[in-house]
C-alpha cells in the first residue's frame, strides 16, 4: 500500500504558529519578571501572541475543508470532551482571549495583573504541549506516539517565540535588546536542549518498530534528509548556538551592542524560527504508520 | 445487547475486489472512495509460494480511537456497536485518519468529509436487497451478525475457526479474521 | 520507501495548490456540494432483470434504481453463470451508462482524421450507398462483420450480413477460445465441455484461472470441490489467484502444455492404466496415438516444460487413481485458446487424455452441458434470409477453424488484397485486442467502408470512417439468451434504466434501420420484443414471463450423469485421429508441436491474462475499476524474483520492454509467483485513445508486442508467440 501523509504543510504552519504565539507570550512574561523595564519588547511579545495564533487557526480551518465549506460545523468543536483536539480548541480559545485582553491592557497603558500573566503563561504552556499531544495520541505513528514529542514542542515553541520577540526587537527596540541579557542566555540554552530532544526522539523511535525506523529513516536519510540536516539541525539549531556562543561569551560589550552584532543575532533568531517550522513539518510529514511498514501485523 | 461484528475468512478470499466495487455501488461512492483496502501477502520463494489477501476496512472498534479523538463528535459509536459518521458534523480535520491504527478512514476530496465503512450490511433483508461486501462476496468469505448472540452465524464461526482481530485486542476490533 | 516518498512530495506540492484553490473557491464548491446533497434519496425500486455486459459470461442480475439511476445490483440465483453473485467487473462496469466518455452522436471521419457529428439519416444513407457500391462491384462477400457476441448483437449482425448475402460474420474467437473450440471439435465433435469440478476427486487446470477470469458459478464449484477435499492442480506459468483453492502449483514454461499432456498420456498408456473398455466402444484411432506418444516420456517432457519428470509421472498416476472422477479442465484463452502455434493441437490432446480417463458424462468427470433453444418461428415476418452459398472468408485457408467464429484477422488482412472492401464492427475492439494493433488499424483504414458501433471511442472506432453510438446494455431490451448448464435456462437482458444520451440507439434499431437503408428491410419487420416473445412462445413461455423472472430454467433438460457414448462427430465417436487435421498438415493424432518461438538467453516469453477487475481492454476506462489498477499498481509487468535479482531489477523499477514490434516502458512487479522464462503483462492496458480519459496511456498493451500472425490450420491469434527483452530504464 502506498501512504500519503494525512496532514500537510498547512498543519505544520498551524502547529508552528500556535507554538510561536504561546512562546512569545511566555517570553513577554519572562521579560516582565526579569527585565521589567523592557516594556516595548514585552508589548511586542504580547502582540505577536494573538496574531500568530490567529493566523495558525485560520490555516487550520483551511485544512479542515468540510468545516470550511460549512463554517457552522465548527460550533460542534466543543462536544467531545475526550478529544485532545477539543482541549486544544479550549486552550487556544481561552489563550486567545487572555492574550487579546493583555494586548488591550498594554494598549490602554494599564499594567497587566500578575494573575492574568500567570494564567496566560499556563495556557501558553498548554497550547505548546497540546501541539505535541495532538500528534502524540495517534497510536499508529511511533514518531508521534511518545512522551518526548510534547516536551520537544514546548521547548521549540518557547524558543521560536523568544526568537520572534528578539528578532522584532533588533529592528524596533535596539536599546532594549541590549539590556535583556538574561533572556538571551535562556534563549541560547533552548536550541541545545532541543538538539538533545531531537536526537533522543530519533534514537528511541528508530528502535521501537519498523514503522518507527522507517519514519526516522525518512527524516535522516530519506526524503526529508536535506530539510532535517541542513534546515533543522544546521540552520535551526547549530548555527544559532554557534552564533550566540560567539556573541554572548566571546565578544566585547562594545561589539555585542553594535549594529553588526544585532544583525548576527537577528540572523540567528531567524534560523531558530526556520528550524521551529521545519521541525513540525518534518515530524508531520515523515511519520509512517505501523500499517504501512508492517502490513501483516 | 446487540453488538454487530464481522468475520472475514482470508483463506477463502481470492482478492477479487468485488467487495470494493459492490460497496461503491451500494453506497453510491465515487470511484476513488474505497472503504476496503487490500493487503496482498506473498510468501516463499519460487516455486514454493504462498499467497494471502487480507481485506481491511473499519473494524468498528469498541475502543474506537477515531471516535475518541473526533473533536466534533462526528464520529460516534451507536448502541449496537457500529461506528458511524455524522457527515453534517464533520469538519474534515482528519484527526480520525491519524488516530486510526488500521488506516481505513477515507477523506473525500470533494466534500472534505472523512468517511468509512458503515457496516451498511446491517440493513440488508429480503425487502431491502443490498450488494454490500457481505452479500456480494463471490466466495462468501464474510459473515456478519451479532457478536453478543452466541448462536449467531458469526459468533459460531468465530469460535469454530478461531478467528482473531487483526491487531489483537488493541482497540477491541469487531472484525475477526481467519488467517 | 521510495514509493511513499514520491507520493509525499506530490502531495506536498498539491496541497499548496489545493490550499490556494480552496481559499479562492471554497464557498462555490460548497454550494455545488450542498445541492448534490439537497435531495433526500428516493425509494429503491426494482427495475427489472438484465444481463451483465462486463464480460462474455453475461451473468443475470436484478437491477434496482433510485431516482431512475442504477443503484443496487443483485446476481440472479437461477442464472447458471453467476449463481447468485456477480464479480467486481459487474458492479463497476455498470457505471458505463453514466460515463463522461460515452459516444453520444453518430460520427464521420473528416479529411484531417478527426471525427464530426452527423445525423443518423445521413450516416445510414452514406453507409448504404457504399454497401451498395461494394456489392455491385465485388459482391456481398467483400463485406465483413466482426462482433463480440451479445444476445441482440449475435442475432442482428448475422441476419444483417445474411440479408446482404455475405457469409462473413465473425466473432472475437481468434483472440479468445477458437483454437480450443476447433481442436476439441476435431476430437469430440463439440467445442466445449465442463469439468464437474464440484464433484471431482481431481482436476488439472491448464492456464485457466476461475478466480481471475471470473465466472462466479465456476468459482463456486471450485470452492465447493476444494472444500470437499478434491485435488486441484494448477498448471500455469503464474501462481494465479485460483491457487487459493488449489492443492498444487505446477509452474510450466508457457507454450509447452502439449508436451505435458502427451507425457502423461505416455505414462497411462505404457502402464496400461486407461479406460480400455470405453476406448474400445467409443473411439477410433487409439493405436495411432498410443504409438505417437510412445516417445513422449516424462524425461523428454521435463526438458521442454521445465516440470520434473517425477512430477509428471506422479500427476498421471494421481489422475488415473482419481478416474473417472478426474479430468483436465478445458482451458479457455491461454494454453488451448489462442496463445500458441500449438493451441489447437493442445486442445485436441487434452480431450484425448480425458478419454483415457473414461470420465465423460460421469459425476466428477467431465460433461457437455445440456442446453435449450427456441423452436422454429412460424410467423412469416420472422422468415430468415437465405443462407449465403459462399463460405466464410478464411475457412479455406484455416480449414480447422470453427466456422461459427471465423478467422477475422485473416479477413481483415484481405482488405489490402482487395478481396474485402467493407467492414463493420459491433461492440468489438478488434484493433486493440485481436492481433497487432498497428497492422490491424492499417487494414481497417484501407477499407472502402468501415463502420464501428460501440458505446465509447475505441482503437477500432478510431480506425473506422463511421462510428455509431450504441445504447449501453442497461438501456435496452435484447433478444432472449439461451444458456447451457447443469440446468439450462433462458435469460433476458431487459431495459432497466432510461436512455442517458437521447441520440444513442440500441443495436436492434441500428441494424433494422441500416437494413432498411440498404434495401433489405423486409427481413427486419419486427421489434426485438416481438422477436423475443415469438421465440419464447415456441417453448410455451412469453416475454412478459421472462421479464418477470429474468431467468427461466428447463429442469426437464437438466444434466443426467451417464457415460457419454454419442459424440458430435460424423460417426458419433471420439477421434484420436482426424483426417481434417492430417489434411491441414498436422499428424493424424496429436503429437508434439513446438511453439513458434522459444526464449533464448536474456529473452522472455510475453504472456497475457485477465485480472479480476478487467475484461480485455473493454473495462479499462471505467473509473471504479481503473482506480483499483492505479492504487495497487496492477498495470505492472511481473518478473520472477530470482531473475530480477540477477538483472539488478527491484520491485517498482521502471523497465523497458522490447519485442520485434514494439518497445515501451512500465513498472515491474517482482514476484515469486511467475516462472523464470515468462514476463506477464496484464492484457487490459495501454489504451491509445485520448477520448478514453481514464484509460488513456495507463500501462502497456500486450498486443503491441505481438506480430501479426495466425496459427496455422486453426486460425488463432497466437497472442503469446512473442519474445521480449527487459532492461532497467537508465541502466
Amino acid at each position: 500500500m502506498t501512504f500519503e501523509p494525512i496532514w500537510n504543510s498547512l498543519i505544520a504552519w498551524y502547529l508552528f504558529l500556535a507554538g510561536l504565539g504561546a512562546g512569545a507570550y511566555i517570553t513577554s512574561s519572562f521579560l516582565a519578571w526579569r527585565h521589567p523595564d523592557a516594556t516595548a519588547m514585552r508589548k511586542t511579545g504580547h502582540l505577536i501572541a494573538p496574531i500568530a495564533v490567529a493566523i495558525g487557526l485560520v490555516l487550520l480551518m483551511f485544512d479542515a475543508e468540510a468545516g470550511l465549506h460549512n463554517p457552522l460545523r465548527f460550533f460542534y468543536l466543543l462536544t467531545n470532551v475526550g478529544s485532545v483536539m477539543m482541549w486544544g480548541v479550549v486552550f487556544l480559545s481561552v489563550f486567545m482571549v487572555v492574550s487579546v485582553v493583555t494586548v488591550v491592557l498594554d494598549f490602554m497603558k494599564r499594567p497587566v495583573p500578575n494573575w492574568l500573566a500567570i494564567v496566560g503563561v499556563v495556557l501558553a504552556l498548554c497550547v505548546g504541549a497540546y501541539t505535541g499531544a495532538l500528534l502524540g495520541v495517534c497510536q499508529t505513528f511511533p514518531l508521534w506516539n511518545n512522551a518526548l514529542l510534547p516536551v520537544l514542542f514546548v521547548v521549540s515553541a518557547i524558543s521560536s517565540g523568544a526568537a520572534c520577540v528578539l528578532f522584532a526587537a533588533v529592528f524596533r527596540h535596539a536599546d532594549e535588546f541590549n539590556r535583556v541579557g538574561v533572556l538571551k542566555k535562556f534563549h541560547f540554552c533552548l536550541p541545545i536542549i532541543e538538539l538533545l530532544l531531537v536526537a533522543s526522539l530519533c534514537f528511541i523511535t528508530a528502535q521501537t518498530n519498523p514503522a518507527g525506523a522507517a519514519s526516522v529513516a525518512a527524516m535522516i536519510s530519506g526524503d526529508w534528509a536535506i530539510a532535517f540536516w541542513l534546515g533543522l539541525v544546521v540552520v535551526g539549531l547549530l548555527l544559532p548556538t554557534a552564533l550566540e556562543i560567539r556573541l554572548l561569551f566571546f565578544s566585547s560589550k562594545e561589539f555585542e551592542e553594535s549594529r553588526p552584532a544585532h544583525y548576527i543575532s537577528a540572523f540567528s533568531d531567524l534560523g531558530v524560527m526556520v528550524g521551529g517550522f521545519l521541525l513540525r513539518l518534518i515530524v508531520v510529514m515523515a511519520a509512517v504508520p505501523l500499517t504501512v511498514a508492517m502490513p501483516l501485523l | 445487547m446487540t453488538r454487530y461484528g464481522m468475520l472475514i475468512n482470508t483463506r477463502e478470499c481470492i482478492g477479487c475486489y468485488a467487495c470494493r466495487t459492490a460497496c461503491q455501488r451500494q453506497n453510491g461512492l465515487e470511484a476513488d472512495i474505497d472503504f476496503i483496502r487490500y493487503e496482498e501477502i506473498e510468501t516463499g520463494t519460487f516455486p514454493v509460494v504462498g499467497l494471502e489477501c487480507v481485506p481491511i476496512q473499519c473494524m468498528h472498534c469498541e475502543d474506537a480511537p477515531c471516535a475518541k479523538v473526533c473533536p466534533t463528535g462526528a464520529t460516534y459509536v451507536t448502541d449496537d456497536g457500529i461506528v458511524r459518521v455524522h457527515e453534517e458534523r464533520c469538519i474534515g480535520c482528519k484527526y480520525c485518519m491519524a488516530a486510526c491504527p488500521y488506516q481505513v478512514r477515507v477523506h473525500n476530496p470533494r466534500t472534505g468529509v472523512v468517511d468509512k465503512c458503515r457496516f451498511c450490511t446491517v440493513e440488508a433483508s429480503e425487502d431491502n436487497p443490498m450488494c454490500s461486501c457481505v452479500e456480494a462476496c463471490v466466495t462468501g468469505c464474510r459473515i456478519f451478525g451479532d457478536l453478543d448472540d452466541p448462536e449467531s452465524d458469526v459468533s459460531r464461526a468465530i469460535v469454530e475457526l478461531n478467528a482473531q482481530p487483526i491487531m489483537g485486542d488493541l482497540t477491541k476490533a469487531k472484525i475477526f479474521y481467519v488467517r | 520507501m521510495s514509493e511513499h516518498a514520491i507520493t509525499r512530495r506530490g502531495f506536498l506540492a498539491r496541497s499548496a495548490i489545493g490550499a490556494a484553490a480552496v481559499a479562492g473557491a471554497g464557498y462555490v464548491g460548497f454550494e455545488a456540494w450542498k445541492q448534490a446533497h439537497a435531495d433526500e434519496p428516493g425509494e429503491l425500486k426494482k427495475a427489472g432483470h438484465s444481463l451483465c455486459n462486463s464480460c462474455s459470461s453475461k451473468c443475470g442480475f436484478t437491477a434496482y434504481t433510485r431516482d431512475g439511476r442504477l443503484a443496487t445490483m443483485i446476481g440472479d440465483a437461477d442464472h447458471p453463470y453467476c449463481d447468485g453473485t456477480l464479480c467486481a467487473r459487474g458492479y463497476g462496469y455498470a457505471s458505463i451508462a453514466y460515463s463522461e466518455d460515452r459516444l453520444t452522436d453518430p460520427l464521420k471521419k473528416q479529411g484531417d482524421g478527426t471525427f464530426a457529428a452527423i445525423d443518423w439519416d445521413t450516416a445510414y444513407a452514406e453507409i448504404a450507398e457504399k454497401v451498395q457500391k461494394i456489392i455491385d462491384e465485388d459482391g456481398p462477400q467483400a463485406l465483413v462483420m466482426i462482433q463480440d457476441p451479445r444476445p441482440s448483437g449475435s442475432f442482428y449482425t448475422a441476419r444483417f450480413m445474411q440479408a446482404l448475402g455475405s457469409a462473413n460474420t465473425y466473432t472475437h474467437g481468434v483472440a479468445c477460445n477458437m483454437s480450443k473450440v476447433s481442436g476439441m471439435t476435431q476430437a469430440i465433435g463439440a467445442g466445449d465441455f465442463t469439468s464437474d469440478v464440484e464433484n471431482a476427486k481431481m482436476v488439472m487446470f491448464i492456464g485457466r484461472s476461475y478466480a481471475d477470469g471470473i465466472r462466479p458459478a465456476s468459482l463456486h464449484a471450485m470452492q465447493k470441490g476444494y472444500q470437499k477435499g478434491a485435488k486441484f492442480v494448477m498448471v500455469d506459468p503464474r501462481y494465479n489467484n485460483s491457487m487459493h483453492f488449489c492443492t498444487e502449483w505446477v509452474p510450466i514454461r508457457p507454450g509447452t502444455d502439449l508436451a505435458l499432456i502427451l507425457a502423461m498420456a505416455h505414462v497411462l498408456i505404457t502402464e496400461g492404466t486407461y479406460d480400455a473398455e470405453y476406448i474400445a466402444a467409443n473411439t477410433v484411432g487409439f493405436e495411432d496415438w498410443a504409438a505417437r506418444v510412445e516417445s513422449c516420456t516424462p524425461e523428454w517432457a521435463e526438458e521442454i516444460t521445465g516440470v520434473p519428470a517425477e512430477t509428471i509421472e506422479r500427476l498421471a498416476h494421481e489422475m488415473w487413481e482419481a478416474a473417472p472422477q478426474s479430468s483436465i479442465e478445458q482451458g479457455w484463452r491461454a494454453a488451448t485458446g489462442c496463445a500458441h502455434q500449438n493451441s489447437g493441437e493442445t486442445a485436441r490432446a487434452l480431450c484425448l487424455f480425458n478419454t483415457l480417463l473414461g470420465c465423460w458424462g460421469l459425476e466428477g468427470g467431465a460433461y457437455t452441458p445440456p442446453s435449450q433453444s427456441a423452436g422454429k418461428l412460424t410467423d412469416p415476418k420472422f422468415a430468415a434470409p437465405a443462407k449465403p452459398e459462399a463460405k466464410i472468408i478464411g475457412a479455406a485457408e484455416y480449414p480447422l477453424s470453427a466456422s461459427s467464429m471465423g478467422v477475422s484477422t485473416y479477413a481483415l488482412s484481405q482488405i489490402p488484397e482487395g478481396a474485402v472492401k467493407g467492414v463493420f464492427f459491433y461492440q468489438s475492439n478488434c484493433v486493440a485486442g485481436y492481433s497487432n494493433p498497428v497492422q490491424l488499424a492499417e487494414f481497417v483504414e484501407a477499407a472502402e467502408l468501415s463502420v464501428a458501433i460501440d458505446v465509447q471511442m475505441t482503437e477500432t472506432c478510431q480506425a473506422c470512417q463511421y462510428v455509431l453510438p450504441d445504447t449501453c446494455y442497461l438501456e435496452r431490451t435484447e433478444v432472449p439468451e439461451f444458456v447451457g448448464g447443469k440446468v439450462p435456462v433462458v435469460s433476458l437482458r431487459d431495459q432497466v434504466i432510461e436512455k442517458v444520451h437521447p441520440n444513442t440507439r440500441p443495436v436492434d434499431q441500428i441494424f433494422t434501420e441500416l437494413a432498411e437503408a440498404c434495401g433489405v428491410g423486409q427481413y427486419f419487420q419486427f421489434t426485438v420484443e416481438e422477436l423475443g416473445d415469438a421465440q419464447l412462445q415456441t417453448l410455451g413461455l412469453s416475454l412478459e414471463q421472462l421479464r418477470e423472472q429474468g431467468t427461466i430454467t428447463f429442469p426437464e433438460k437438466a444434466l443426467k450423469y451417464a457415460p457419454k457414448t454419442t459424440w458430435g462427430t460424423a460417426d458419433k465417436k471420439v477421434h484420436f485421429t482426424s483426417e481434417a487435421c492430417e489434411k491441414a498438415g498436422f499428424p493424424a493424432s496429436p503429437g508434439w508441436l513446438e511453439p513458434q518461438v522459444m526464449p533464448g538467453d536474456g529473452q522472455f516469453r510475453l504472456i497475457g491474462g485477465k485480472q479480476t477487475i478487467h475484461t480485455h481492454t473493454q473495462t479499462a476506462n471505467i473509473p471504479n475499476l481503473m482506480e483499483i489498477t492505479k492504487k495497487y499498481g496492477l498495470e505492472r509487468i511481473w518478473m520472477n524474483a530470482q531473475v530480477a535479482e540477477e538483472m539488478g531489477i527491484q520491485d517498482g523499477d521502471e523497465v523497458e520492454v522490447s519485442s520485434e514490434t514494439y518497445t515501451g516502458t512500465t513498472r515491474v512487479h517482482v514476484t515469486n509467483r511467475i516462472e523464470p522464462t515468462s514476463i506477464y503483462l496484464p492484457s487490459h492496458y495501454g489504451c491509445s485513445v485520448p477520448e478514453q480519459r481514464t484509460a488513456y496511456q495507463v500501462g502497456l498493451r500486450q498486443m503491441d508486442f505481438v506480430p501479426f500472425h495466425i496459427e496455422p490450420g486453426y486460425g488463432g491469434t497466437m497472442s503469446q508467440e512473442t519474445l521480449v527483452t527487459v532492461k532497467k530504464v537508465g541502466a
